[in-house]
């Protein structure tokens, strides 16, 4: 058995209020949900003694903010840091923070993030690019890096628009049975082909939202968890994989490094595709569905389009994907609440959107230019 | 106030590469050691970390590697182009670099194309390389 495998749990997760927050602040934010983070689990804010933390698109500290949000919470911590990899943040954050507790630098570590993206006007609108910026072409936003994917799978495989529709509809149709959703009204593939386009291929439905929320997820080590409030959720696998290269990488726009990080969470935890009974797949836009569907070996090379049809992807099909609604349909918290959506079908406290008798979650995160990956897979103890 | 769209902020690394833009010629860095032809402008060879480095003029023609169109404005001065194209160029010499396929409708540019380059005159030194179809 790996070193890491099972050694760690998460115990508490908190969310704050999510949606449109006039007079929140990414601090504000963070602060509820690490209360009820602290809540969940049982713990006293003074046994944490370890502080992750990923600064929000609208904190003007940036990658200070742990000092900042150790200084608002009124911690001291033996193990500190913050982490800007976008979407990749939240599992990043939180297999460092389950490192720290194997190798003894800490022993409860809160991974904290809040944002007020939504009041705070943030559009991620940034262009990338290396000495010139790809805006001197036009190309801007996080939306057109996975534009770009999604343009050249459907050349190369035929994948089409309605196939992406497929992964919004499974994503609303769960946010419906989630009280704690922002989006919450059911859609068809037609509203999904009648939303107006964005950076095309994607239309309006394909892209996540922008919302102002904060989430916290508590480790620690699990012969610990066994004394705290919840029934146990271990970490059996983690993984990560990066790419730096942009367009110097021919492949870059598949992302490859996806499909490492996957290899690694499974190879970890000693299961494959087939074991896993419910996945939580990072889901900025739609295709990034559709890529790790295939970079985790549910199909194969270029079929995740025919894949994603006939309500495969939806509660009561083969493999249930994004249950709480995703960023698509939930929140856009950067992938922190897929972690949270994890823990709780891994608990078995999801009421009517729970996976029935579902024993491995598979929860992966994505950021920056397509560049950082990560995955885990979740099991009750 | 009128806003601009983004030009390129010409530096010691960069120059050449814009100033042969503005003579009628796509130029990328080539090393001094490995031969790899580079792109983004760096001053070291990603593949064997030489910083010995020459400007070498390319054919200036590619392949439609992926296009994407915009709709959405996300940049102030782009108010009254969309819908506009954005394609990544696969160039014949092996680099990609992002770039517009003009000439055509932006959602009639297919993944596959043949294109070759232009340029588009924006002052005296800067002009932006483009590409429109092209026949081989
Ligand atoms: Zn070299």
């Amino acid at each position: 058995m790996a070193f890491l495998t099972d050694r760690i749990a998460i115990v508490g997760v908190g969310a704050s209020e999510q949606g449109r927050l006039p007079g929140s602040t990414s601090l504000t934010l963070a602060t509820t949900a690490f209360k009820r983070a602290l809540d969940d689990c049982g713990l006293d804010k003074s046994e944490i003694d370890g502080l992750l933390t990923m600064p929000g698109s609208a904190s003007p500290e940036g990658s200070l903010n742990y000092l900042r949000m150790g200084e608002t919470l009124g911690i001291d911590p033996a193990y500190t840091g913050s982490m800007t990899m976008g979407g990749g943040t939240a599992g990043a954050l939180i297999q460092m923070g389950a490192m720290a507790i194997a190798c003894g630098l800490a022993t409860n570590v809160a991974c904290v993030f809040g944002d007020a993206a939504k009041t705070g006007g943030s559009r991620f609108s940034r262009a990338s690019g290396g000495t010139d910026s790809w805006g001197i072409w036009g190309m801007f936003a996080a939306a057109a890096n996975s534009a770009v994917a999604a343009s050249r799978h459907m050349a190369l495989y035929g994948t089409t628009s309605r196939q992406l529709g497929e992964v919004a509809v499974a994503c609303r149709r769960h946010a419906s049975m989630n009280p704690s959703a922002v989006m919450r009204e059911p859609i068809t593939i037609e509203d999904h082909q009648a939303s107006r386009m964005i950076v095309e291929p994607f239309h309006l439905l394909d892209c996540c939202l922008i919302s102002d929320g904060g989430v916290c997820v508590i480790l620690t080590a699990a012969e610990r968890a066994k004394d705290l409030k919840q029934r146990p959720v271990l970490i059996a696998g983690m993984g990560q994989g990066y790419t730096t290269q942009n367009l110097g990488r021919e492949d870059w726009w598949y992302v490859p490094h996806q499909k490492d990080a996957l290899d690694r969470a499974f190879a970890m935890a000693g299961l494959g595709p087939k074991d896993v009974d419910v996945a939580q797949l990072y889901d900025n836009f739609t295709m990034s569905v559709l890529l790790w569907l295939e970079h985790a070996g549910f199909c194969g090379l270029g079929e995740a389009g025919p894949f994603v049809e006939g309500g495969r992807i939806q509660l009561g099909g083969e493999l249930p994907v994004n249950t709480a609604g995703g960023n698509l349909s939930e929140s856009y918290m950067e992938g922190w609440l897929h972690v949270v959506e994890g823990v709780r079908q891994m608990r078995g406290a999801c009421g009517e959107r729970q996976v029935e008798g579902a024993e491995v979650c598979l929860v992966t995160g994505r950021g920056m230019t397509l560049n950082c990956a990560n995955a885990m897979l979740l099991h009750p103890a | 106030m009128a806003s601009e769209k983004p030009l390129p902020e010409l530096g010691e690394l960069n120059t050449p590469f814009w100033h042969a833009a503005r003579a009628g010629t796509l130029a990328m860095q080539e090393c001094g050691d490995c031969h790899h032809i580079r792109y983004p402008i760096s001053h070291v060879c990603p593949k064997c970390l030489s910083e010995t480095y020459g400007w070498t003029a390319l054919s200036g023609r590619g392949t439609v590697f992926s296009s994407i169109v915009f709709h959405q404005v996300y940049h102030p001065a782009y108010k009254g182009e969309v819908p506009y194209n954005v394609s990544i160029v696969q160039l014949d010499e092996g680099p990609r670099m992002v770039s517009n396929v003009v000439g055509v409708p932006p959602s009639e540019v297919a993944v596959g194309q043949r294109v070759a380059v232009v340029f588009d005159p924006v002052n005296d030194e800067i002009a932006i390389p483009r590409f429109r179809p092209a026949d081989d």
